[in-house]
């Protein structure tokens, strides 16, 4: 029996070791990879954390907690003039209240923060159009009344917190110091009940001279204010022809939406100080409406260009 | 896998940075639309239009690219002669477009032309979804450009 095994086992070929061979991934893997290393990195990125623990951890102690909580009065005031600030203003004047090199004047630093709260209402309320010194430095440019459709309380979050930012040392400003101011330089702007009699063009003229579109635009939209660079030669572009141009439809809706971006002239050039506002959280439907109204009743007669 | 996670990490940083940017102009269905215009053809072949349809072709390859590819006209989805009007004049009001009336009618008279036979579909889609009356002056607003330059 033994013979025989032996030559059985003689006949197989002698077993070979296994080795290890040089096979591949599948590609999915790869793919399934970067698939879930792009989304962790977005998911990062979107939650801001890092890897900090601070982030991830709860709190220690109720104490802890505490500090992060919104406090009342003072400083529930300027958290929510902060929050404004970068939605509204931030924008060009930065989160640093640096302003933009010949673009945008600084806050920080500012005498003009620092005024008497009248004189410091004013410009988010009507604009600011013209030469103005700065911190020492001439500036001549344009601003739109950005504030016009803040609230009382929110005017005056912003302006608090601008007067005690970035090392500005002043005042706070009430809610009731912002209508008191607003009250005193309202002149002659309609009332409610006049604004309600007047048709809707009247009625868009008055919002147009309310929010300031003209700081920009020129009076009744005859145009414009130099626009450094702007490729539309390097004016703000006038508005008596709109009615060519756009649908009601399409008016306001390029009227929400602003124009960010301006497009350069030469492309390596500075970029352009002023630009489109994004007016849709500002201006409500029936403004805008009444708005375009307004805009469309500038057209100048017998300029129709026959197509 | 280090170098891996840097370079995805990088990846999608920049896909998020570029996410943001784009909200700053416009909003993302406006660019995807322009977007997807430009990757189109840049260029017409207008060897069969009539001699004058050919002259505004070179007259608005010229102007229209001072400020845009000419892909986003060409690829678009405007095709009635209601709304090339509008969007001449848009152009043309532009501070400093150096688009004068006669040229922007030159600009308006080819882009009806092409729209009736290159965009015929998109056209008469466009035409049957219009109100009686709009259709009426849309279609004798073609009929005009093509009896200006139609056998001549």
């Amino acid at each position: 029996m033994i013979a025989s095994d032996d030559n059985k086992k003689s006949c197989r070929p002698p077993e070979a070791e296994p080795t290890a061979s040089g096979g591949s991934v599948p590609i999915w893997i790869f793919i399934l990879t970067l698939v879930l290393l792009f989304f962790g990195a977005v998911y990062f990125d979107r939650h801001s954390g890092w890897f900090n623990k601070l982030v991830y951890t709860p709190f220690q102690s109720a104490d802890e907690l505490a500090i992060y909580q919104p406090k009342s009065g003072e400083a529930a005031m300027i958290a929510h003039g902060k929050a404004v600030y970068e939605s509204v203003c931030g924008t060009c004047h930065g989160s640093d209240g640096l302003g933009k090199p010949d673009q945008v004047p600084p806050l920080a630093g500012s005498e003009w923060v620092s005024k008497d709260i009248p004189s410091l209402v004013r410009v988010p309320q009507l604009g600011l159009n013209g030469p103005i010194k700065v911190a020492g430095k001439d500036w001549n440019l344009a601003m739109a009344p950005m504030g016009a459709g803040l609230s009382d309380a929110d005017l005056a979050g912003v302006l608090t917190y601008i007067r005690q930012s970035w090392g500005n040392r002043s005042s706070t400003v009430s809610t009731d110091d912002v209508k008191a101011a607003r009250a005193a330089i309202s002149g002659n702007a309609p009332s409610t009940e006049q604004l309600a009699k007047m048709t809707p063009m009247e009625r868009g003229h008055a919002l147009f001279q309310k929010y300031g579109c003209f700081q920009c635009h020129g009076q009744d939209g005859k145009g414009g204010v130099t626009n450094t660079n702007a490729k539309t030669a390097e004016q703000v572009p006038s508005l008596i022809y709109v009615a060519d141009g756009y649908t009601k439809d399409e008016l306001i809706a390029f009227v929400s939406r602003g124009e960010r971006v301006i497009p350069r002239m030469n492309p390596n050039g500075p970029e352009p100080p002023h630009f489109m506002p994004k007016w849709g959280p500002i201006i409500n439907t029936n403004e805008l409406s009444d708005i375009a109204d307004f805009l469309f009743s500038l057209k100048p007669k017998g300029s129709d260009v026959g197509f | 896998m280090i170098h891996w996670n840097k370079k995805i990490l990088f990846v999608g940083l920049l896909a998020l940075t570029i996410t943001v940017r784009a909200d700053d102009t416009l909003d993302a269905a406006t660019q995807a639309r322009i977007n997807a215009f430009e990757k189109g053809p840049a260029t017409i072949d207008v060897s069969k239009y009539p001699q004058g349809i050919q002259d505004n072709y070179a007259i608005f390859s010229q102007k229209c690219t001072q400020c845009h590819k000419l892909s986003r006209p060409i690829n678009s989805d405007y095709a009635l002669p209601d709304e090339w009007s509008r969007y001449v004049k848009r152009m043309m009001r532009k501070p400093g477009s150096g688009i004068d009336s006669s040229d922007g009618k030159k600009i308006y008279e080819f882009l009806t032309y092409d729209s009736s036979v290159r965009k015929k579909a998109l056209l008469d889609d466009k035409l049957a979804k219009l109100t009686p009356e709009e259709k009426a002056a849309d279609e004798a607003k073609i009929k005009e450009v093509h009896d200006k330059y139609d056998g001549k």
